[in-house]
C-alpha cells in the first residue's frame, strides 16, 4: 500500500532582492510504502535538507505535489499543520531537539500532552516504549544529565509515542559516537521490524545500510537507488559505497 | 600604525554590532549622568543657598545627588554583567580566532572608554541643555523666586566627571576579570550552560513568608506615628528580604508542588507554562524582586511627596491655626493686658482689624497615661506608647473662650479625649476629677495633629481646683496664646509681621506691669515658604529619584525579555517541530510573560496597599492628617505608573516576538 507519494516536487530559492535563483529540488519524484525504511542519502547541498522539510510541511515546494494516504499535504492549511504534524508524522533530529526545562519522560509526553491525552493514559503509553529503548531507568533525569545515545532513544520514543504515519529522521545519528549510533540503527530496525514506516535522511553509509532501500540525491534530483533485496547489512553496505565512489568520479555520465 | 588602529576601530565595530544590546545601555549611561549632572547643578545653583529655607532644600538635594550617585554606580555595573555575559561568546571567538585575552583586554578597554567619553560627553550636554528647565520647575514648585540667566555648574561637571569616571573604571576592571578568569571553550559557551532544574528552598520559601508578614504586621500594627518611624525601616527591610526570597523561594516550590500533580501538570495549557516558569522563575527572581522593590520605591516616594506637596496648605493650618500668634510663657501681674493691649494698638496703627481672635491661658504637660491615670513621672513604664498630652484651662478661661458658661465643682471637669469612651473619671497625680460633660476642644487652638500622634487631652476645671494644680505641677509653665488673623494679601502679611515681631521687644519691660520667661511670635505667612521649600524639596526629589528608578525599571524588563526571547527562540523552534501550532506557541509564551511582567507589579501594589497605614502615621508627623487626599495620590501614582509599565511591556514584548520567530 503507497502512504506516500512524492510527485515532480520542484523548490527554487530566490535570493532576497531576486536576482538569483537556486533549484534545490529540480524534479523528485518517488513513493514510499507502507512499513518500508528507507534511506536519502546525498553530499551537503544535494537537497535532503529540503526535501525532509517539504515532507515535514514546515517548508513549502516551489511545485509538484507530496501525497500522504492520498491526500495532498500542500493543501492542509496553516492553521491545521501543527496538529497534522503531531498526528501523522514523528521527528527524530541529528541534534536531539529536546526542551532542556523538561525532563525525558516530559519530552516524550509533550506531544501527547499537545494533543489532550489524559495523564493516566501518557503512563500506559510510555511504559512499553520507554522497555523497548532501554530508558526506562532515566525517564526522570533531564537532557543535560544523560548521554547522547540516551538522548537520541528519548526523541525516537518521543516519534513514535502518537504512533505516526511516518517518521521522518534528519541525519539521527550525526552527533552520536560509533557504539551509540549503531544501537540508534537497531533501535530504528527494530520498530521498522514493528510495522513502522520511517524515512531517514542521512551523511552515514553504515546508517543507510540498514535501511531497506536507498534513494541517492544529487543536484536536486533522485540520481540512484538501490533495493536491499536479499543483501546483508554488509553487502547493503559495500553497494552503497561503490554507489557513492561512482558518484563522486563519474557520475555526470550516469546521470 | 596599523595595528594600533585596529583596535579602536574592532572595539566601536562591536558597539554598533552589538547595538541591540548596546542602545539601550548607552542610553541609561547617558540619563544616569545628565540627571546626576542636574542633582548637582541645583544643589551648587547659587539660588538654593541664600533663599529662605535654601539650607533645607540644599540638605534634600544633596541627599538625592548621593543617593543617584550611589544607585547609577550599582545599576550600571549590574546592566553592563547583563551585557557581558550576553557578549561571551563573541569574546570566546576572537579568543580562538587567535587574539589573546590581552588583546581581548584592549578591546575591551577602548570600548568601555568610547562608551564612558561618548556617554559622559553627551550626558553632560544633555545635563546643561536641560538644567535650566528643571531648575525652573524646583523653583516654581518650592516657590523661590525664578534667577535668570543661564549658567554651566563647575562642581556638576566636576562631580560628574569624577563619579562617572569611577563608576566606568569599576565596570572596565569587572569586564576585564571576567575575562581573565574564562577559558575560550567558556567563553564560547557563555551564555547557555545546561540549567539544572531548581531544588525547592524549604527553609528560605518559609523565611521569606515569616519576613513578609513580619514586616505586614509591623506596617499594619503600629498606631503610634513616632513609633512608626522608627519601626518604618525595619518593616522595610523585612519586605524587602521577604520579597526576594518569596521570589527565588516560594515561586518555585509552589511551582513545583503543581507540577507534582499529574492532573494538573498534563494539561496542553498548564503543561508549558509550568516548567517554563520554572526556568524563568530560577534565572529571573532576582530580577523580578528587584523590578518588584525598585517599583514598590517609586510608587511610596511618588506618592507620598505628591501627598506632602499637595497637603502643604493642610499642614500649614494644621500647625499653624491663625495667621499670627503670640506665645508667652508664664505671664505675670498685668503683663497679659499690657502686651494684649500693645499688640491690638500694633495691628490698629498698621491699619488691620484682628480677627477670629483666640486668647486664653492654659497648662500644658507630657505625662505618661495608664488607664485613667495621668502622671508627669510615673511609678509604671514609661514610654512613648504610653505618652499623653494634657492642656487643662481654668473655668473662667474656658468660658471667655468658648463664650459659654459652665458650671463645675472642685472635683468636676470638661473633658476633651482622643481616646474613644474614656471613661467618667480621670486621676492627675493623685488628684480625681469625675467627668461631667464634653470639652469643645477642637475649636482649641493646638494642633490637631497633635492629637493623632499622641494621645491627647484637654480639660476644664473649676478655678480653685486650676490653681491646685499650677501648684502641683509647679515646674510646668501655663503659657497664654494670642492668635489673630488680618485681611491682607502675602507680602502685607510677612511686613506685618516685622513690626509684629519688633513690637513686645521694643516695648519697655517695666512697663508691662509684670513680667514672662519667654514670648515668641509667629506667621503662617512666614513659614510658608519654609514648608513649601521642605515640601516641594521632598516633592522633586521623589518624581526625580522615581524617574531614575523608573528608568532602571524599564531596563531591567528589556534586557530581560531580551535574553529570554534568545533562550526560548531554540524551545520554540522545538516544539514547532514537534508539532505545536505558531498560535499555540504565543498563548504559551503570553501567559509567562505576563505573570513574569506583571507578578512584580502586583506584589508592588499588594505592598503599598500594606504600607498605607504606617505611611499615613509617617505623613502625620508632618502635620499631614488628609487620609483620603493620600489615598487618591496613591491611586493615581499607580494607575499612572501601570499604564506606563503596560506601556514599555507592550513594547518590549514585541520585541520579544520578534527575536522568538
Amino acid at each position: 500500500m503507497t502512504l506516500l507519494e512524492v510527485k515532480n516536487l520542484k523548490k527554487t530559492y530566490v535570493t532576497r532582492f531576486g536576482s538569483v535563483k537556486v533549484n534545490a529540488l529540480t524534479n523528485i519524484s518517488f513513493s514510499v510504502e507502507s512499513g518500508e525504511f528507507i534511506a536519502i542519502m546525498g553530499e551537503s547541498g544535494s537537497g535532503k535538507t529540503t526535501l525532509l522539510n517539504i515532507l515535514a510541511t514546515l517548508d513549502k515546494p516551489t511545485g509538484g505535489e507530496v501525497l500522504l494516504d492520498g491526500g495532498s499535504t500542500l493543501k492542509i492549511p496553516e492553521k491545521k499543520l501543527a496538529s497534522f504534524r503531531r498526528d501523522n508524522l514523528g521527528f527524530v533530529f541529528q541534534d536531539f531537539n529536546l526542551l532542556d526545562t523538561f525532563s525525558l519522560r516530559d519530552n516524550i509526553y509533550l506531544p501527547l500532552v499537545l494533543a489532550g491525552k489524559k495523564h493516566q493514559e501518557l503512563d500506559e503509553l510510555i511504559i512499553p516504549i520507554a522497555y523497548k529503548l532501554g530508558i526506562t531507568e532515566v525517564l526522570d533525569k533531564f537532557p543535560y544529565e544523560v548521554s547522547g545515545g540516551q538522548k537520541q532513544r528519548c526523541a525516537v520514543a518521543r516519534a513514535i509515542i502518537t504512533k505516526p504515519r511516518i517518521i521522518l529522521a534528519d541525519e539521527p545519528t550525526g552527533a552520536l559516537d560509533s557504539h551509540s549510533a549503531d544501537s540508534l540503527l537497531e533501535v530504528f530496525r527494530d520498530i521498522n521490524a514493528d510495522g513502522q514506516t520511517v524515512l531517514m535522511v542521512t551523511h552515514s553509509v553504515k546508517a543507510a545500510s540498514c535501511a531497506g532501500r536507498v534513494l541517492f540525491l544529487r543536484d536536486g534530483e533522485i540520481f540512484h537507488q538501490i533495493y536491499r533485496g536479499e543483501r546483508s547489512n554488509e553487502e547493503m553496505f559495500a553497494v552503497i559505497s561503490d554507489t557513492l565512489t561512482t558518484m563522486a568520479t563519474g557520475g555526470e555520465k550516469n546521470a | 600604525m596599523r595595528k594600533i588602529s585596529l583596535y579602536p576601530r574592532l572595539a566601536i565595530l562591536n558597539i554598533k554590532s552589538n547595538r541591540q544590546f548596546y542602545l539601550p545601555y548607552i542610553l541609561t549611561c547617558i540619563a544616569t549622568i545628565a540627571m546626576f549632572y542636574i542633582m548637582t547643578f541645583l544643589t551648587f545653583s547659587d539660588g538654593t543657598l541664600s533663599l529662605q529655607g535654601g539650607d533645607i532644600l540644599f540638605f534634600i538635594l544633596k541627599l538625592g545627588m548621593i543617593i543617584i550617585g550611589l544607585f547609577s554606580a550599582i545599576f550600571l555595573t549590574y546592566t553592563n554583567s547583563f551585557l557581558m555575559k550576553r557578549r561571551k561568546k563573541e569574546l570566546g571567538l576572537y579568543n580562538i580566532l587567535g587574539m589573546g585575552k590581552g588583546n581581548i583586554a584592549v578591546v575591551l578597554f577602548f570600548e568601555t572608554m568610547f562608551v564612558a567619553v561618548g556617554t559622559i560627553v553627551l550626558g553632560l550636554a544633555l545635563g546643561i541643555l536641560l538644567s535650566k528647565l528643571v531648575l525652573l520647575l524646583l523653583y516654581k514648585i518650592v516657590r523661590f523666586p525664578v534667577p535668570f540667566g543661564f549658567e554651566v555648574s563647575l562642581e556638576g561637571l566636576t562631580y560628574s566627571f569624577c563619579v562617572f569616571g569611577a563608576v566606568f573604571t569599576l565596570i572596565l576592571i569587572f569586564n576585564l576579570i571576567s575575562i581573565r578568569h574564562a577559558s575560550p571553550i567558556e567563553l564560547l559557551h557563555g551564555s547557555n550552560v545546561g540549567e539544572k532544574e531548581p531544588k525547592v528552598k524549604w527553609a528560605a520559601a518559609f523565611l521569606g513568608v515569616i519576613s513578609l508578614s513580619g514586616g505586614y504586621y509591623i506596617a499594619l500594627a503600629t498606631e503610634n506615628p513616632l513609633q512608626a518611624i522608627m519601626l518604618f525601616f525595619v518593616a522595610v527591610l523585612l519586605v524587602i528580604i521577604g520579597t526576594y526570597l518569596l521570589f527565588t523561594a516560594s515561586s518555585i516550590a509552589i511551582l513545583k508542588r503543581l507540577k507534582a500533580k499529574p492532573g494538573y501538570y498534563y494539561q496542553p495549557r498548564h503543561f508549558i507554562p509550568i516548567s517554563g516558569m520554572l526556568y524563568r522563575m530560577k534565572q529571573n527572581a532576582v530580577g523580578l524582586a528587584n523590578i518588584c522593590i525598585l517599583s514598590t520605591m517609586v510608587l511610596v516616594m511618588v506618592s507620598g511627596t505628591v501627598c506632602l506637596y499637595l497637603g502643604t496648605e493642610d499642614s500649614l493650618f494644621a500647625g499653624y491655626p491663625n495667621d499670627f500668634s503670640v506665645n508667652v510663657r508664664a505671664p505675670e501681674g498685668n503683663a497679659r493686658e499690657n502686651l494684649r493691649r500693645l499688640i491690638e494698638q500694633t495691628i490698629a496703627e498698621e491699619g488691620y482689624t484682628g480677627e477670629n481672635t483666640q486668647d486664653y491661658i492654659s497648662l500644658s504637660t507630657q505625662t505618661y497615661r495608664d488607664g485613667n491615670n495621668l502622671c508627669l513621672s510615673p511609678d509604671y513604664g514609661y514610654d512613648i506608647n504610653n505618652s499623653a498630652i494634657i492642656s487643662i484651662m481654668s473655668q473662667s478661661e474656658y468660658e471667655h473662650f468658648s463664650g459659654e458658661s459652665v458650671a463645675l465643682s472642685s472635683c468636676e471637669a470638661l473633658l476633651y479625649s482622643s481616646i474613644d469612651n474614656f471613661g467618667s473619671e480621670i486621676n492627675l497625680d493623685g488628684s480625681r476629677f469625675e467627668i461631667v460633660g464634653d470639652m469643645n476642644a477642637p475649636s482649641l487652638a493646638a494642633s490637631p495633629s497633635i492629637s493623632t500622634i499622641i494621645d491627647s487631652f484637654c480639660m476644664v476645671v473649676s478655678n480653685e481646683s486650676f490653681e491646685m494644680l499650677k501648684e502641683k505641677y509647679n515646674d510646668v509653665t501655663e503659657s497664654w496664646y494670642y492668635g489673630f488673623d488680618i485681611a491682607a494679601g502675602s507680602e502685607e502679611k510677612l511686613s506685618f509681621y516685622d513690626v509684629l515681631t519688633n513690637a513686645p521687644v521694643s516695648f519697655p519691660s517695666d512697663s508691662l506691669d509684670g513680667g514672662y520667661v519667654s514670648l515668641s511670635t509667629s506667621c503662617r505667612e512666614a513659614e510658608r515658604s519654609f514648608i513649601y521649600s521642605m515640601n516641594g524639596g521632598f516633592l522633586f526629589l521623589g518624581m526625580f529619584l522615581g524617574l531614575v528608578f523608573l528608568m532602571a525599571t524599564v531596563l531591567i524588563i528589556y534586557y530581560k525579555q531580551l535574553s529570554e526571547g534568545y533562550e526560548d527562540k531554540q524551545r520554540f523552534e522545538i516544539m514547532q517541530k514537534v508539532g505545536l501550532g505558531k498560535d499555540e506557541i504565543k498563548e504559551a509564551v503570553r501567559s509567562q510573560i505576563l505573570v513574569v511582567f506583571f507578578l512584580p507589579l502586583g506584589m508592588a501594589v499588594i505592598h503599598i496597599a500594606f504600607a498605607f497605614k504606617m505611611i499615613t502615621k509617617l505623613l502625620l508627623l508632618m502635620n499631614l492628617t488628609n487620609v483620603s487626599l493620600f489615598a487618591v495620590c496613591v491611586v493615581c501614582t499607580v494607575a499612572v505608573f501601570a499604564i506606563i509599565y503596560g506601556i514599555v511591556y507592550t513594547l518590549t514584548a514585541k520585541t520579544y516576538y520578534r527575536i522568538v520567530e
